[in-house]
């Protein structure tokens, strides 16, 4: 099978699962599913952290983002975004999670908080522009876990982590990895 | 047959008959309050006989099954509530397998966790049926440790949590950290404290006495009491021609003295629906599980076909109890006068039928039953002045605080104010008060000082606050760094 093939093949797949709410099939690396499904997830945040906050907060000014987005009537935050997908997938299905976590996260949720993420994250940090993959076994099932770095993609966000009052690191730039995008999938049954 | 033999028949039967009682009563139908576990918390004992309404699973399903169906019916409810007050623990925010540990610790995943039912010896306020340092569970360890991301928490017992006007596990909308910070500093009664809603035209009604006499020489008196005629002419119900047909004959039906809740609520939908909401008017709730039918009963059980003789007998002598209507004073489980038990909870018990009248329904009509601290001390209270000079025209609309002022808050929808009939929508944790109602006069750190003092609470805001939260000034202090670097 060509790669092109496998991979229209594996979309195909992640769509049955969002929708039908099964499990990855065997006949479909565990990886591949997971690479694909953050190819869209980073995708779409880097668009909305590009194209929506950093222009409209940070170049142009019109508005701003905020953590309190409606008391301040402000932008979602694009962790923010990101994390409201992840719960909204969480409601609609089981088959795989998601999870933004960073060493020096602002909200100390966020911090690693299984031994493969400490693991993970930290790799992800030493090895820039690498994955990195496992699996680990969490409340009795085994799972399929990918670690893929997230690159501060815009100004806005080395200068919101580097200003905010509770974030641990302010030295980011543009580029540095920040955290880490987390994808889950059971692999039992 | 020697006595002894007959003795032990009389026995079998006897405890055959028993135990199937009991299956009945379990499994198709009858009255099964005498099987009821233990009391249930707050206003649960509203639907104690309606046991449907929160176990819906099916008869000897797996315990897991059961433990989902049960919570899943929690939000039935308390969905809506859940949503508006920006939930700091929600479900969802622990379905993800990364937060396996803590699903050993206390898992936030179920409601029932936190709130177990039928355990009254173990329910503490807000219906929690953990210890009150239940927090120390999460945030005490590792990267969590609040007293390590927070030094001003440094010292702090996690018994005072959420015990001490700080936090809150549900709604922290007016408690979270910047909203301290963007409302501290301000004078603690606002220059001109107004609840805008409040002044805003009411329906159109005649203005004066002048005005009911013309109009009612006008038209065929419709009563044959005078005094209820001239009261309904002074009502919006007469501008805008609703008449004595329209509530007591609705629809062409045949006359009633006293037309029930529905004939309220064709019209007053927005009312009606918030009322069913709140402990008031609850029994009105939708979600709230009928009688069990038999015949769908006998089914389940594998009696597809059961002989309508038997379905029958089991209607008449083993009926499942009907759900009351409406709630009654007797039953309530809070501090209510005794003279007013028989009383049951209707559009009537607050609002005069035929008259409105503003000071009736927004503080007589409370009085009338509750008998507790608070209640009791309004009438001497500064917002009652307000409230009597705002009635004596000595003050400008909106400025009088009555007890639906703040447990029935109105806000403007196309010019007109809607007032919340869901008087419990604010009430616990009392911070989820604050913004809908305190903010629009006083300022967040009076308020929240007002409401974490028991002793001004129960004489209804008699005074200032003894005691003061510090969570605002520590706020600030992150923000504000002082020399010593108090920013973390």
């Amino acid at each position: 099978m060509t790669s092109y093939a496998k991979k229209i093949k594996a979309a195909v797949l992640c769509g049955a699962m969002a929708v039908g709410g099964t499990s990855a099939s065997a006949e479909m690396e565990y990886q591949d599913v997971a690479d694909l499904l953050h190819l869209v997830m980073s995708s779409d945040r880097t668009v909305y952290t590009r194209m929506i906050v950093n222009r409209l907060a940070v170049k142009e000014k019109v508005i701003t983002a905020s953590e309190h987005f409606e008391d301040d009537k402000a932008l979602v935050l694009p962790a923010q975004m990101f994390r409201f997908g992840a719960e909204m997938v969480a409601e609609e299905t089981d088959a795989f999670s998601y999870s933004l976590l960073s060493l020096w996260p602002i909200n100390k949720q966020n911090a690693p908080s299984t031994d493969l993420e400490k693991e993970g994250l930290e790799y992800l940090a030493d090895n820039p522009g690498e994955n990195f993959y496992g699996e680990e076994e969490l409340g009795g099932t085994t799972y399929f876990t990918a670690f893929y770095p997230d690159i501060s993609v815009a100004e806005a966000c080395s200068s919101c982590h580097n200003e905010h009052k509770d974030s641990p690191r302010t030295d980011f730039e543009g580029g540095d990895v920040m955290g880490g995008v987390v994808i889950r999938i059971p692999m039992d049954g | 047959m020697s006595r002894t033999v007959l003795l032990w028949g009389l026995w079998a039967l006897l405890t055959g008959l028993g135990a199937s009682a009991v299956f009945a009563a379990l499994y198709i139908n009858g009255d099964r309050s005498v099987l009821l576990p233990g009391q249930t918390a707050g206003a649960h004992h509203q639907l104690e006989i309606a046991c449907e309404t929160c176990h819906t699973a099916e008869p000897f399903a797996s315990q897991a099954k059961v433990q989902k169906k049960l919570n899943k019916t929690c939000v039935t409810c308390h969905k809506d509530e859940l949503k508006a007050g920006d939930d700091s623990h929600p479900k969802k925010k622990f379905t993800n397998p990364r937060m396996a540990a803590y699903w050993e610790e206390v898992d936030g995943r179920f409601c029932t966790t936190c709130h177990a039912e039928h355990v009254p010896e173990q329910t503490q306020p807000m219906m929690v049926t953990l210890q009150g340092d239940f927090c120390v569970s999460c945030h005490s360890k590792g990267d969590q440790d609040v007293r390590k991301n927070r030094e001003s928490h440094a010292g702090l017992g996690f018994d005072t949590c959420a015990s001490a006007g700080c936090h809150n596990y549900h709604d922290n909308r007016a408690l979270y950290e910047d909203f301290l910070v963007k409302h501290s500093g301000k004078d603690w009664l606002a220059a001109h404290p107004v609840v805008e809603a409040a002044a805003l035209p009411t329906a159109a009604k005649p203005v004066d006495q002048q005005e009911i006499a013309t109009y009612l020489a006008a038209i065929e008196a419709p009563a044959a009491d005078d005094a209820i005629n001239h009261d309904w002419a002074g009502s919006a119900h007469a501008v805008a021609n609703v008449t004595c047909n329209s509530c007591h004959a609705a629809e062409d039906t045949a006359w009633t003295d006293h037309p029930d809740q529905g004939v309220c609520a064709d019209c007053h939908k927005s009312a009606a629906k918030s009322f069913s909401l709140g402990r008031h008017g609850m029994r009105g709730h939708s979600k709230i599980s009928k009688p069990r039918d038999v015949e769908k009963r006998l089914k389940k059980l594998g009696l597809p076909d059961a002989p309508e003789f038997l379905v029958s007998a089991i209607e008449t002598y083993l009926a499942d109890p009907s759900q009351p209507e409406v709630m009654t004073v007797q039953e309530a489980r809070v501090d209510l006068k005794a003279e007013a038990h028989g009383e049951g909870m209707t559009c009537n018990s607050c609002h005069l039928p035929h008259r409105e009248e503003p000071d009736h329904s927004a503080v007589t009509a409370c009085l009338t039953c509750h008998n507790d601290d608070h209640s009791l001390s309004y009438l001497d209270s500064p917002h009652h002045n307000l409230w009597q000079a705002e009635l004596t025209g000595n003050a400008v609309p909106g400025s009088g605080v009555t007890c639906a002022t703040c447990h029935m808050p109105q806000s403007e929808k196309k010019g007109l104010a809607v007032t919340n009939h869901n008087q419990n929508d604010n009430l616990r944790p009392n911070e989820k008060m604050i913004r809908s109602v305190c903010l629009t006069c006083h300022s967040l750190e009076f308020a929240i000082d007002a409401l974490a003092d028991p002793a001004l609470v129960s004489s209804n805001f008699s005074g200032q606050p003894t005691r003061h939260i510090e969570s605002i000034d520590w706020a600030l202090k992150r923000v504000e760094p002082s020399e010593q670097g108090a920013n973390q």
